[in-house]
Order: C-alpha cells, then structure tokens, then sequence
C-alpha cells in the first residue's frame, strides 16, 4: 500500500479528489484525558476558574473539525454537515472520554477532522482546568470507526489492552507468601478473562488479614496487595461465595472458596 | 440430565434415549447450537469455552427446576460442551419433552435464554487476527428479562 500524500519523486501533495465521486462519509474518534479525582469532581460540580468547560469544550472541538484544513499541511477544507462532540465522565479511571463524530457528503474522508476535534476538546479541557490541576495526561487519541469513501469502511477492534492467550505465567501477580495450612484461610480463584487480565488464577488469603469478613472486605485486601485488583470493583465482574452467586455484604468464613468471573457468554 | 462434556453429542441419540418406552408425551423440542465461524470478529477459526466445575452444574440444574416449575414437562436434557471447539461444532444442547407442543417450546426458550445469562462459562475466541474473550449481550439480558423475574 502507497503513501497518498506522496508524489511520484516522494514529495508531498495535495491529492486530487475533483475525480472522485461523492458518498456519505461518517468518522468517529475518541481521546482520554487522565486527571486528579478531585479536578474530576470540580469538572463535574461546575467549580472551576474557568466557568463551563465541558461546554467550552464542545465548541472548541467543533470549531478545530472546521478548520482541520488549516492545521493539518495536505487536507482538504471540507463542507461538515455534522460535528458532535460528547464527553463521559469516568470517575473510576478519574477520566474524560471525549468522543467527536464528523459527517460529510464528500470527495474526501473526514476521519482527520474527528481526530482534530478530539485533540483540541482535550486541549481545551486541559486549559480549563489546568489552574487546578497540571499532572492531567491526554492520550489513546484514535480513530474509532469510519465508513464511506474507496477504501472501505474501517471499525476499530475490541478495545483495551491485547489478551494473551493460554495460562497466567506472563505477568503474574505478587501476592507474597501463601498462608500455611494452620491458619484459616480463604481460597479465592479468579476465572476466565479475568484470570488473563490479573495473571493470576488461585490465591489464598488469612482471614485474620480481612478488617470485615465479607465479600468487601476481601476485596479491599486484594487490592492492597496489589493495585490491579481495582478491576474486582469494575460493575461487570461477578462474585460466587462457595460457587453461589454473591454481593459485597455476603459473608466469608474459613475454608470458603470465592470466585470472581466476568458475565457469563456460553450457550 | 445434565452433562457439561468435552466429547461431542448425538441430539438424536439423545433425543431418542428420552422417549424411550414413554408414550405419555406429546412433543419434544430440541435445540442444538453450534459455532459459528463469525461473531464479533469475521474469520472465527476456534474457540475455547472455559466453565467453573461445580458452579456450572448446579446453575444448569437450577435452570432446569425453574422450568419444571413454570412448566409441566416429562423430561430435560441439557449437555454442554467444553473445551476447545471449531465452527460448525455443535455447543450445546437442550431436548424438553411434555404433553403438549407449547409448553415443550416455551420451557426449551426459556431454559436457553437462562443458561446465556446465568450459567458460568466463558467463550474465547481464536480468530484469524488473534485471541479474545466474547462480550456479553444486551440481547441475551433482554431475552431472559422476558420471562418476567
């Protein structure tokens, strides 16, 4: 496959799309901004210097896709039916999502200007909060899905880090000494994608280690040994207490053995 | 009866062993699933289907008792298949027989759409451009919402 914004002697060009037919062209991007729990809540409260920024944002954002011509040397200035520019908060992550669908009836695709607008919400984000907090991170800027045009519509595969196949030996989990035989202890197994995420899929616990007995306070230790653990809180994993289905209050005695497992998809 | 096997099944044979010497029932209704060799991916080469031994029986036998409770029925059979699986394989299994056909279609529907929802095992997929675990469906909670718990 060929750069298209190279000549035949490799210099750079504006690629001629006077040619082209015009087709209903869709892009959708999305970007992260990483930052303090606490900038989080101010964002959310409305408690910033800078008065509204998710508002600010948007239009910031919207603007940017409109003027992608001017930032970005070889593209086209485009005619945008629709610029969208949305935000999710993730107070789990203490993120941003901000995502931008650009929609044009065109020669070209508009995918630079979705990953334009969502540079510049985060940008502006960052500016508006900056007063607050400048430890803020942008990153995973990337182009989501794109449909119309030659080459094909294009849709971005499961997102999230890669999942190894086969057993949890990469990547294992320190988890210190396991408790001798004396002590009570819990058996805690973690199954199926969760195993692979955690690198680990059995481990044992004191029970004298657990401040409460229950399914909480389980959790609490595991995560105290080791930070990956912050996946148990995640709404989508589920918890069996002697293979029955359990919440954070259920209790846990010695010898119990607790599952934690992603939703269930056989059939 | 309910068997979580790595061996492939017969669903005649299977269905044939429930109605032998019986003259009572009326219908029998038995659904097979099978591998499809696309899902969330195109090109769906394999897939591993993993379970929590011990859980996954008793969650199935629980279903099974579900609908022989909302239903009258004179026989279940349900047969899962673990282990690693190729498109076209069949997954898994569910012959319910009764008196009469609406009840036999119902409790086999029924005991489907439970079993997607609420018994434990987990599908990995190997597909031409790599490994990944399957996403649950809203679909599937939709489908077992629909009988009314």
């Amino acid at each position: 496959m060929a750069l298209t914004h190279l000549n035949a002697r490799g210099e750079a060009h504006m690629v001629d799309v006077g040619d082209k037919p015009e087709s209903q062209r869709e892009a959708s991007a999305s970007g992260v901004i990483l930052m303090q729990p606490a900038t989080l809540a101010l964002l959310a409260d409305g408690g910033l210097p800078k008065g509204d920024v998710l508002a600010t944002a948007r239009i910031a954002g919207i603007q940017a896709a409109k003027r992608t011509h001017e930032l970005i040397p070889l593209c086209h200035s485009l005619a945008l039916s629709k610029v969208t520019v949305d935000f999710h908060l993730d107070s789990a992550r203490s993120s941003v999502e901000v995502t931008a669908t650009c929609r044009l009836n065109g020669r070209t695709g508009v995918e630079m200007e979705a990953l334009t607008a969502v540079s510049i919400a985060c940008l502006t984000l960052y500016d508006m909060c900056k007063a607050v907090d400048k430890s803020m991170e942008i990153g995973e800027i990337r182009l989501n899905s794109k449909t119309g045009g030659k080459s094909g519509d294009y849709q971005r595969l499961v997102t999230g880090t890669p999942i190894v196949t086969g057993e949890c030996a990469a990547g294992e989990v320190s988890l210190g000494p396991r408790c001798d035989t004396e002590s009570p202890c819990i058996r805690v197994k973690c199954l199926a994608e969760l195993r692979e995420r955690l690198g680990v899929g059995e481990l044992s616990v004191p029970l004298a280690s657990l401040a409460r007995a229950d399914v909480a306070g389980l959790k609490k230790v595991l995560k105290e040994r080791d930070p990956r653990f912050a996946r148990l809180d995640e709404g989508r994993v589920m918890c069996a207490v002697n293979q029955v289905m359990a919440a954070d209050a259920t209790p846990i005695t010695d010898e119990d053995e607790v599952a934690f497992f992603p939703p269930v998809t056989g059939g | 009866m309910i068997r979580v096997q790595e061996a492939p099944f017969d669903s005649g044979a299977e269905q044939q062993a429930m109605l032998a010497g019986r003259k009572s029932i009326g219908a029998v209704v038995s659904f097979t699933g099978l591998v499809r060799d696309f899902n969330e991916r195109p090109e769906v080469q394999a897939l591993t289907l993993e379970h929590y031994p011990g859980m996954t029986e008793s969650a199935l036998a629980d279903i099974v008792e579900q609908a022989e409770s909302r239903w009258s029925l004179d026989g279940v059979s349900v047969i899962h298949r673990i282990g690693r699986l190729a498109p076209g394989d069949p997954i898994v299994l569910v012959v319910v027989a009764s008196a009469h056909r609406r009840a036999a279609f119902e409790a086999c529907e029924f005991i489907m759409d439970y079993l997607k929802t609420r018994a434990p095992f987990w599908k990995k997929e190997h597909a031409s451009d790599g490994d990944y675990w399957v996403a649950e469906r809203e679909s599937d909670y939709r489908d077992a919402h629909r009988w009314g718990t």
